[in-house]
């Protein structure tokens, strides 16, 4: 060890245990604040979100000029990573370290990752777009750039939202899950709503130097947020040498054993094909209001907040039933079935040429996928095999982010080829639209039927008799 | 100062030497990590705007 490093050894050793990121010796149950302080890095997941898929998706295109195929591309970049969510998970489960830390290690690399994406972020995008004296240098290199920044937020935000999910499990025990992830969901969409607020106001007045505050300023709030997270969430565990040269089982191994669980298979095919069904229509909502039944901007922005609206609707009454004693698969069953409803209301107000009855539907398909996406990852969390929560909140995220990618793209896809194929001639302008919503409700079904097998009537495992 | 070499001292922060040493790499690999995108950022700056000119 060189002598600098051992004069910052002694001032780590020197330090009172209070200014070390370690919790407390573990207690019965982990305190509301403590899980509040947790749900932060929700935040900083939906700013970053929110970021590159909303606010840089129009910046790109609008005042950089750059083309939308490039932007697509580079917006759908995040979504590859989204698999290795279950190794992610799976490492952090059989990570081994003397300090006895799993999740804290992940998070830390996993901040790091996505605040190196922010800080490149707009240099990459102003390069990109061929600005300054960029014009210069070769394209590959601001389109090289730009790729490897949106990369590294999309692993950043994967690896931090996997990990976080997993000590949360780890922290708290079955009957105060339902609460955990309800606030998990909440702060996701907070994050989202007011970053999304924030980042319109700041670039109404778009300049390079603006961009360049806006995206750094995001890597700076993201990495204070994930640090007031972690601290002090994992204790110190000693290990023992053995335990410290014991074997831990490959990534084959474990899925294998994950495999195994009650029904794994069936459980991941329904949130598959459940957040697929949720997800088509998320980018064809605007359009279909704008488009179909002529409402303006200001009004279709609002029904992306009844979205929302509609989701915090589900998750509230998701934490509710469920804290009662529900099934948790029972519940996210119930919620294709609310999403049917509000996909027929939406089909259903086309014809009837009624934007009330396409907001009530939007509502009501927000609530659905609310209860869908609460009860599956309080069921991902309760249905964790022993020493495997972060394989299990891996597989349930690598689906899901998945699963919620391929859906956008196959909506606007198949929206697109019922137009050009001239399917459905008599529904006019509106049939692109029909077409997904009715291919939704096919998914809902089939969904539906995956999961009715794992149904378990109400009271089984706890209070509610 | 003490000796360094008691690997099983747990010194009053409550960490022993080589515990200490875990949490110290991962200062520094996040150091290094900082290293390497200001290296990048200041690249890319340069290739958009030769030091702001």
């Amino acid at each position: 060890m060189n002598s600098i490093s051992q004069k910052a050894m002694r001032a780590w050793v020197g330090l009172g245990p209070r200014f070390l990121p370690f919790a407390d010796a573990a207690s019965a149950e982990v305190p509301l604040s403590r899980l509040l302080r947790l749900s932060l890095v929700q935040v900083s997941v939906g700013m970053s979100l929110v970021l590159m898929v909303g606010t840089l998706n129009r910046v790109m295109i609008v005042e950089l000029g750059i083309s939308a195929g490039l932007v697509a591309t580079m917006i759908a970049l995040p979504v590859l990573f989204a698999p290795f969510r279950a190794l992610i998970g799976q490492s952090s489960d059989t990570h081994v370290s003397v300090l006895g830390w799993k999740r804290v290690p992940f998070l830390f690399n996993g901040t790091m990752v996505q605040f190196g994406g922010l800080a490149l972020m707009p240099f990459a995008l102003l390069v990109l777009s061929g600005g300054g004296a960029a014009k210069d240098y070769p394209v590959w290199i601001g389109q090289a750039a730009a790729a490897l920044s949106f990369l590294l937020v999309g692993a950043g935000v994967h690896t931090t939202q996997t990990v976080v999910l997993a000590l949360a499990t780890d922290l708290t025990s079955e009957d105060r899950r339902p609460k955990v992830v309800g606030l998990m969901y909440v702060m996701l969409l907070v994050g989202t709503i007011a970053s999304a607020l924030i980042f319109g106001h700041l670039l109404e007045e778009f300049t390079p130097g603006r961009l360049i505050q806006v995206i750094q300023g995001t890597a700076v709030v993201t990495i204070t947020l994930n640090g007031i997270a972690l601290w002090k969430q994992e204790s110190l565990k000693r290990m023992t040498a053995a335990e410290l040269a014991a074997p831990q089982p490959s990534f084959r191994d474990s899925v294998r054993r994950y495999m195994q669980g009650e029904a794994a298979r069936r459980r991941l095919v329904a949130v598959g094909l459940g957040t697929m069904a949720f997800g088509m229509q998320d980018v064809l909502l605007e359009p279909y209001g704008g488009e179909i039944l002529g409402l303006s901007v200001a009004d279709t922005t609002k029904l992306t907040a009844a979205l929302a609206g509609g989701g915090l609707i589900g998750f509230a009454a998701a934490s509710h039933v469920l804290s009662r004693g529900a099934d948790a698969f029972t519940m996210a069953g119930l919620g294709t079935l609310v999403g049917i409803l509000g996909f027929a209301g939406v089909i259903a107000a086309a014809p009837a040429g009624s934007p009330m009855l396409f907001a009530a539907g939007v509502i009501v398909i927000g609530a659905g996928g609310g209860l869908f996406g609460h009860g599956t990852l309080t069921a991902a969390m309760n249905y964790a095999p022993e020493g495997q929560a972060g394989l299990a909140l891996g597989a349930w995220g690598a689906i899901q982010a998945t699963a919620a990618g391929l859906g956008i793209a196959v909506g606007g896809l198949l929206r697109d080829a019922a137009m050009s194929i001239g399917a459905l001639e008599g529904l006019g302008a509106a049939r692109g639209y029909m077409i997904v919503y009715a291919t939704e409700i096919v998914l809902l079904l089939a969904t539906f039927a995956a999961m009715s097998s794992l149904f378990r009537p109400a009271g089984n495992q706890s209070t509610r008799g | 100062m003490d000796n360094l070499d008691d690997p099983n001292r747990v010194w009053p922060t409550g960490l022993t030497i080589k515990e200490s040493e875990a949490l110290h790499r991962h200062v520094i690999d996040g150091a290094r990590v900082f290293f390497a995108i200001s290296v990048f950022a200041h690249l890319l700056a340069y290739i958009y705007s030769p030091w702001l000119k």
